[in-house]
């Protein structure tokens, strides 16, 4: 939680710099293939070695613009992806779930359990994971079922379901 | 997987998703960057520089690339800078004008039909602009009446349309209570609570 919003600023850094530079390109590009045109329709010599190293450099330019606009894509891409995963587990989800939990006054291994469960890992799992017995493990989740007013996984999972979908409409 | 990543209860101090407004990441750093500079642009040849020296024509030349640029990205940028999010459509975009005095206020990600038409009209007239500007500069067009009075004439539409767009966007921003200006500037709408999208 804490490396997201450092590389979303890097990132963000990242493409406001290669705007910039874009932008820059861009003009001094459009001024270069301008000269070159107007030199051709000036005195028009393709035979002249000059002109054709001055449209290579224009080309040259112009792809490079490309490239840094498909660069600037990507990295927009990632940002976009980013944003859209941390709205979802941090902003959305993870509010959610830790409201019902105090709500329902779990214990912190209750809690940690719980999302455990959420996270559809089955109890030996869960028990390895935490270090303790199976029956341990066992009696927590009763705990939480219990404490939750819901009869099982199954049902559990279904409080969740029916918050996202509540609060879509 | 640690255990330690699981853990909850600590960072819980995140403010309340339901009654927070919903940023919306919209305008990336390129669409911005070309915005100002074209107004920054349009300002410096319409009240500094002087039509008959160099500096009116350079700058002249850059917005024209500016506005070439931001249409190659309307082609390949990403969603809300391209073409495909704010097609002209003068049909929409009366709907749009009607469903505003008339109490709809919807929000869009791109612009909005009627903002996206003086988008098209812009991008043409800044076009038009620079293409009789650099016909003035050629010793074929020099001097010939028509090509000045079309760029005088184009200038005083601009204007016109500049000063429609500022209105727009300030009546847009009163009626939906989403800052676009704040959009231009950082990238982000910022949504009321719940406010629908589309």
């Amino acid at each position: 939680m804490t490396q997201t919003p450092f590389r979303q600023t890097a990132d963000g850094r990242r493409a406001i710099v290669l705007a910039a530079v874009i932008v820059l390109q861009a003009v001094t590009a459009v001024f270069f293939v301008g000269d070159v045109v107007s030199d051709f329709l000036h005195d028009g010599r393709l035979e002249d070695l000059h002109m054709w190293i001055e449209m290579l450099a224009a080309l040259a330019l112009a792809g490079g613009v490309a490239f840094l606009m498909l660069e600037l894509r990507r990295v927009l891409t990632r940002l976009a992806a980013l944003d859209r995963s941390m709205r979802a587990a941090r902003g959305e989800m993870a509010e959610v779930i830790d409201g019902f939990f105090t709500e329902w006054n779990l214990t912190p291994s209750e809690r940690d359990v719980a999302l455990l469960v959420l996270k559809g890992i089955d109890n030996e799992a869960i028990a390895q994971m935490r270090g303790t017995a199976p029956g341990t493990v066992r009696a927590q989740c009763t705990s939480i079922y219990a404490k939750a007013g819901v009869d099982g996984r199954a049902q559990l999972f279904s409080v969740f379901m029916e918050e996202l979908l509540a609060g879509e409409s | 997987m640690t255990e330690a990543t699981f853990t909850t209860g600590k960072g819980a101090q995140a403010p309340d998703p339901a009654a927070a407004p919903r940023d919306i990441r919209v305008w990336d750093p390129l669409v911005r960057l070309i915005h100002w500079s074209v107004a920054a642009g349009v300002f410096v040849n319409a009240a500094v520089t002087d039509p008959e020296k160099q500096p009116h024509e350079l700058v002249g030349y850059a917005i024209l690339a500016l506005v070439l640029l931001r249409l190659v990205w309307g082609l390949m940028g990403p969603r809300p800078a391209r073409f495909t999010s704010f097609p002209p459509n003068p049909l929409a975009a009366l709907r749009h004008l009607w469903g505003l005095f008339h109490g709809a206020r919807g929000v869009h990600l791109s612009h909005n039909p009627a903002g996206a038409l003086m988008v098209y009209n812009l991008w043409a007239t800044l076009i038009g602009m620079g293409a009789t500007g650099i016909m003035m500069t050629t010793p074929r067009y020099f001097g010939i009446e028509w090509v000045e009075e079309a760029h005088e004439a184009l200038f005083a539409w601009l204007m016109l349309s500049v000063a429609l767009h500022i209105a727009g966007v300030l009546l847009d921003t009163a009626l939906t209570r989403v800052n676009l200006v704040r959009a231009m500037l950082d990238g982000r709408k910022r949504l009321p609570p719940q406010g629908p999208a589309g």
